[in-house]
């Protein structure tokens, strides 16, 4: 009876324990991974959270800042971290490429994945670097955190396009990173709104004046965003898909983002 | 049965239960989503474009581009799909007398939907490509941008997703294409196809990912099999699927 007892016992908890170790390595998008701390070779990361003022990051230099602050708390402040942002020319004021503000790479992930070797891998220069594309993707573009993204229909929840819903968890669509670029990595041309006015605008458009494309539209504020799971609407570009329903932050959720964007380190 | 006999068993079935239930959280949403309430009727028809939920189980042997061809046709049929004329995305190299295939000049001119589109009416995630270029990425921009064909529009033609790296085993998001990423064949010596799709034994194939993770991101054209059994195939992460598109 005992010999039956303890071997059932030991049964059980084999099983138990098997399950445990077989489905901990799923780790669920939005999730910290446990216990495990950024590889030092981290030089890319996912912002983990916005800035919260929707489109405005107080431009450029709040942005990185904001960069340099999340490295910090995860003991990665070490380097210089710049926002993958483009600002669009103004007069007097010539435009900033996005690609020209983050140094020459590679760039690793929170786990020491490299992501690109260098600017022309990252953005495909050339038609057959573009056609391999870079190392980004739903599991390399990581949070400082090291948390997977949650992208389309990993947590299918009606409320997802509701900020007052997205902002208490982080289980949540939030794939839609701020970058204000085109799809070489450098800042629109034209004379339409892509960065929420150089990131400094929280604006929603106005009454009737939205359009359902997400194009860019005369007067409408917008910002270019792009895909690290490289899966949405408009195209899977890492970089430059599609824009934005306005620059608010409760614009933000209604294509599924809430204002993140990629940080890297220049050196 | 003693008492503490009977507790330890409650207490097992307990921490199975709560282990369970977490496995299942942890999962992420990789099945196709239910049709929202109100939705239009669903109609196959509409449908131009999956990944076949199968494959025809004798690893790059698929009985050359009519066998694959025949295979897209009754999987489509099955749904509800066999109006349109479906060709495999398959290309065959030049053979003493005979001139390449190229995959990109079987498909038609598109544009072409998946199963959301004929399901769902919703465009979201529906539309695989506009046309030729756009899907090929031709331009340097259509390049960089990459098409429409990712981890969840890839669907199957029962609207589900392929599981790919990060999902539950089986991975099956190694789809055999034959193909360069322009869409055209190999003109080089080595074996891209299969011996044109009909070596079950050596010999190597290209294939794409629906995910667009591994090896560069490519969808038609990241990397070569080890072999063309089926176990090769499925060494890597493959089942011997391939895409299906309406020419029509």
């Amino acid at each position: 009876m005992t010999k039956i007892k303890s071997s059932a016992l030991i049964l059980c908890g084999t099983v138990v324990l098997a399950s445990g170790l077989l489905f901990a390595q799923v780790q669920r998008p939005g999730e910290y991974p446990r216990g495990v701390k950024p590889s030092p070779m981290m030089s890319f990361f996912v912002t983990s959270e916005p800035i919260g003022d929707g489109g405005n990051l107080g431009g450029l230099a709040g942005a990185d800042a904001h960069c340099q602050t999340l490295a910090t708390a995860a003991g990665a402040g070490n380097r210089t971290w710049h926002a993958y942002l483009s600002t669009q020319a103004r007069p007097g004021q010539p435009a900033v490429n996005a690609r020209d503000r983050i140094g020459t790479g590679p760039w690793y992930n929170f786990k020491g994945e490299m992501i690109a070797q260098d600017v022309a891998h990252l953005h495909g220069d050339t038609m057959e670097l573009a056609h391999q594309g870079n190392n980004l993707n739903k599991l390399t573009g990581l949070t400082e955190k090291g948390q997977i993204v949650p992208g389309l229909y990993d947590y299918s929840d009606p409320r997802d396009t509701d900020w007052d819903y997205v902002k208490n968890t982080r289980f949540s669509t939030r794939h839609e990173m701020l970058t204000g670029t085109q799809t070489d990595g450098t800042a629109f041309t034209d004379a339409q709104d892509h960065t929420c006015d150089n990131w400094t605008s929280d604006k929603s458009p106005a009454p009737g004046t939205s359009n359902g494309n997400l194009n860019a539209a005369d007067g409408r504020p917008n910002a270019q965003i792009g895909f690290p799971d490289r899966n949405g609407g408009g195209s899977g570009s890492w970089n430059s898909a599609h824009g934005t329903r306005g620059c608010a932050q409760t614009d933000l959720p209604k294509t599924h983002g809430i204002g993140l964007f990629y940080c890297f380190a220049v050196n | 049965m003693t008492r503490p006999h009977a507790y330890a068993v409650l207490l097992c079935a307990l921490m199975l239960a709560s282990s369970l239930m977490l496995a299942q959280q942890n999962a992420p949403n990789t099945q196709g989503i239910a049709p929202p309430p109100g939705s239009p009727t669903p109609s196959p028809a509409r449908m131009t474009f999956f990944v076949t939920s199968v494959g025809l189980g004798k690893g790059g042997d698929l009985g050359g581009l009519a066998g694959a061809d025949a295979h897209c046709q009754t999987l489509a049929a099955a749904v509800g799909a066999g109006g349109h004329t479906w060709h495999a995305y398959l290309s065959t190299q030049a053979r003493p007398g005979k001139p390449a295939v190229n995959a990109r000049d079987r498909i038609g001119t598109g544009p072409w939907f998946n199963w959301s589109f004929a399901q769902l009416g919703q465009p979201q995630n529906a539309i695989i490509s506009a046309d030729l270029g756009e899907l090929h990425g031709d331009t340097l921009v259509q390049a960089q941008r990459g098409s429409n064909l990712f981890k969840q529009s890839a669907r199957n033609e029962h609207g589900e997703v392929i599981h790919g790296i990060g999902d539950t085993p089986p991975i099956q998001h190694e789809i055999l294409t034959g193909s360069k990423w322009d869409g055209r064949a190999y003109d080089d010596k080595a074996d891209h196809t299969c011996n044109n799709w009909t070596s079950s034994t050596t010999g190597s194939a290209q294939v794409g990912h629906t995910d667009r993770i591994g090896n560069g991101s490519s969808w038609n054209s990241s990397n070569a099999t080890k072999g063309c059994s089926q176990a090769a195939l499925e060494s890597t992460g493959g089942a011997g699927l391939f895409y299906c598109f309406a020419v029509n």
